[in-house]
């Protein structure tokens, strides 16, 4: 799967974890919530700091201050580990090897962000995500860290029902695979491309020749693969 | 084994762990009737954890190396994930008190120590454009407009000098607090900047210690020769402990990671450039406190008009004394004082 952004975490048991790093797009987009949602911050602060004098003033700029620098390591370091704006978009912060981002690696990549900011407007962040198939920005790369969806997506659900029937001939794993795949992708794909690509499969079912009801000859073989077999026997 | 037999064998342990990581991760899905169960259940077994999430990982080793169909490797990776998440997740203490005094009595000291070379680079750096300017400036006050446009010049006539509006006049403690937050705000800000400039080879870092330096050296040049060094020197001379030390250790932590990328030595450049960040920051951490420190003084203590310069020259010396005594002796390990017989100032 080379075109896939996934990477892969292996876990001291020695199982390869996807990560799937998040790109360019939802990154912005959940830093344009971010962005938001601090500047409604600091201007619920200032209305309530603004009873005049320099001591509201000066908590004022440290609220900004803490704002500008802080607001993301604080909640990075939360159970989520994920800013609002990043939890939105169903991102996640998190390290190399898959575990929860550390204090420190939060600092690094926070306190790099002036470099990704460099020379305006995030135009280094931006070309380094650009750049890497694991769209990190500098300050990733120093700390160490990966933004990634965390979710899955639910792309196969059950099978749609059919008589179970043997395959025509051995069938490789990567054969029994796609096909098993194929049938479970049902619900999501559409009935024509369905028979289209049950078409394709007929090898596997062994009567060429007739297209009708070749996608529910498929299924039967589909059935068969996962251990049906029908009328009880084995 | 068909892969309906292999779940119907291992679906039960995969259920188990997968309510084991519900319960521990404390979802906030789960209600609260569910909770309150859960509480009743006591802790959850680790060590029955632990041999499930090892199963699960065999698990799906063997689905995928049996191509068993999508929807149950996608359900074990997920199990896995979260599993290999709560059972490695570092239990860092976070930044709880132990934490923060360690870092204040051992790290944070130590780690500028390990960093002396890059600090002898940037001290350089800060202090040769000072010196150099400063004394040019000295000779010839007008050689400060090469430097900075004449309104610059004459706010800073205004803040040192005799007329009305000069810092040495008796300010409302609501402007101090004003200060000190415009203080925190701006001044913990160029740190930082100065820090992330390094990850330009260097050069960002070198900028930000250079201009500080031209700038700082040049209006203290000009005032002396103005002939308001009292003004000056005792109003910067106290907090200028932390702050020049803060703003050259961030430019030597900015050097390390600029280093780092040019010369990567034995390791790859990006190995090596985390490397030297997660080094680097613990000095950061020194930088954040010395400059809140400095706001702090800068604000209440520096403008204070009611202390006599000579006082402030006595602490100011203090402070010094202090900053490098702490930089330099705090946090060694009594061990490592045992260990070379000279027991220097623990």
């Amino acid at each position: 799967m080379p075109l896939d952004t996934l990477t892969t975490a292996e876990t001291p048991e020695g199982i390869a974890l996807p990560l799937r790093p998040a790109g360019l797009v939802p990154r912005f987009l959940a830093f344009a919530a971010d962005f938001g949602i601090r500047i409604v911050i600091f201007f619920i602060a200032s209305i309530a700091l603004n009873w005049g004098g320099g001591l509201g003033a000066g908590l004022q700029l440290m609220v900004y201050f803490l704002l500008e620098w802080f607001y993301p390591v604080v909640f990075e370091l939360s159970l989520r580990g994920a800013t609002p704006g990043k939890r939105m978009l169903g991102l996640q912060v998190v390290m190399d090897s898959g575990l929860p981002v550390t204090p420190a690696a939060s600092i690094i990549r926070n306190l790099l962000r002036a470099a990704d900011f460099m020379p305006f407007l995030y135009t280094f962040g931006v070309l380094a995500m650009l750049w890497r198939p694991d769209f990190k920005r500098l300050g990733d790369m120093a700390a160490g860290t990966l933004v990634v969806h965390a979710g899955t997506v639910e792309l196969h659900g059950a099978l749609p029902d059919a008589p179970p029937r043997p395959p025509a001939r051995a069938l490789a794993l990567r054969e029994q695979a796609a096909i098993v795949n194929w049938a479970m992708r049902a619900k999501r794909l559409t009935p024509a491309r369905f028979d289209e690509l049950a078409v394709l499969a007929q090898s596997a079912t062994g009567d060429e020749g007739t297209r009708e009801d070749a996608s529910q000859r498929l299924l039967g073989v589909a059935h068969w693969l996962l251990g049906r077999r029908g009328d009880g026997a084995r | 084994m068909t892969p309906l037999q292999f779940e119907t064998a291992h679906a039960p342990q995969w259920d188990e762990l997968q309510a084991m990581l519900e319960r521990a991760e404390g979802s906030p899905a789960r209600k609260r009737a569910d909770r309150k169960a859960d509480k009743k259940k006591g802790a959850i077994d680790g060590a029955r954890l632990s041999v499930l999430y090892r199963r699960a990982c065999e698990h799906l080793a063997l689905a995928q190396a049996r191509a068993y169909p999508i929807g149950m490797t996608q359900r074990l990776e997920e199990l896995t994930r979260r599993a290999h998440q709560l059972i490695y997740r570092r239990h860092e203490p976070g930044f709880g008190i132990g934490r923060l005094r360690r870092l204040v009595l051992v790290d944070i000291p130590q780690s500028v120590r390990a960093h002396r070379g890059y600090l002898l680079v940037a001290t350089l750096l800060f202090l040769v454009p000072t010196l150099l300017v400063g004394w040019a400036c000295w000779r010839d006050p007008g050689f400060v407009l090469h430097l900075m446009d004449a309104d610059q010049v004459r706010n800073f006539d205004q803040m040192y000098g005799p007329g009305p509006g000069s810092i040495g006049k008796p300010r409302s403690a609501d402007t101090d607090w004003q200060m000190f937050g415009f203080y925190i705000q701006h001044n913990i800000g160029i740190g930082f900047q100065c820090f992330a400039g390094g990850l330009f080879g260097g050069l960002g870092s070198v900028f930000f210690l250079v201009f500080n330096g031209l700038q700082g050296g040049a209006v203290a040049g000009y005032l002396t020769a103005r002939g308001y060094s009292t003004d000056f020197y005792s109003f910067v001379v106290t907090h200028s402990a932390f702050e020049l030390t803060a703003i050259v250790m961030s430019g030597a932590a900015g050097l390390r990671i600029g280093h780092a990328l040019l010369a990567p030595g034995r390791r790859t450049r990006l190995a090596a450039l985390r490397h030297a960040s997660a080094d680097a920051i613990v000095v950061m951490y020194g930088v954040i406190a010395f400059l809140l420190i400095a706001a702090a003084v800068e604000a209440f203590w520096s403008s204070a008009r009611w202390v006599a310069p000579e006082v402030k020259y006595g602490v100011g010396a203090a402070c010094w004394a202090l900053v490098i005594a702490y930089l330099g002796w705090q946090g060694r390990p009594r061990a490592a004082i045992d260990a070379k017989g000279t027991p220097d100032a623990g």
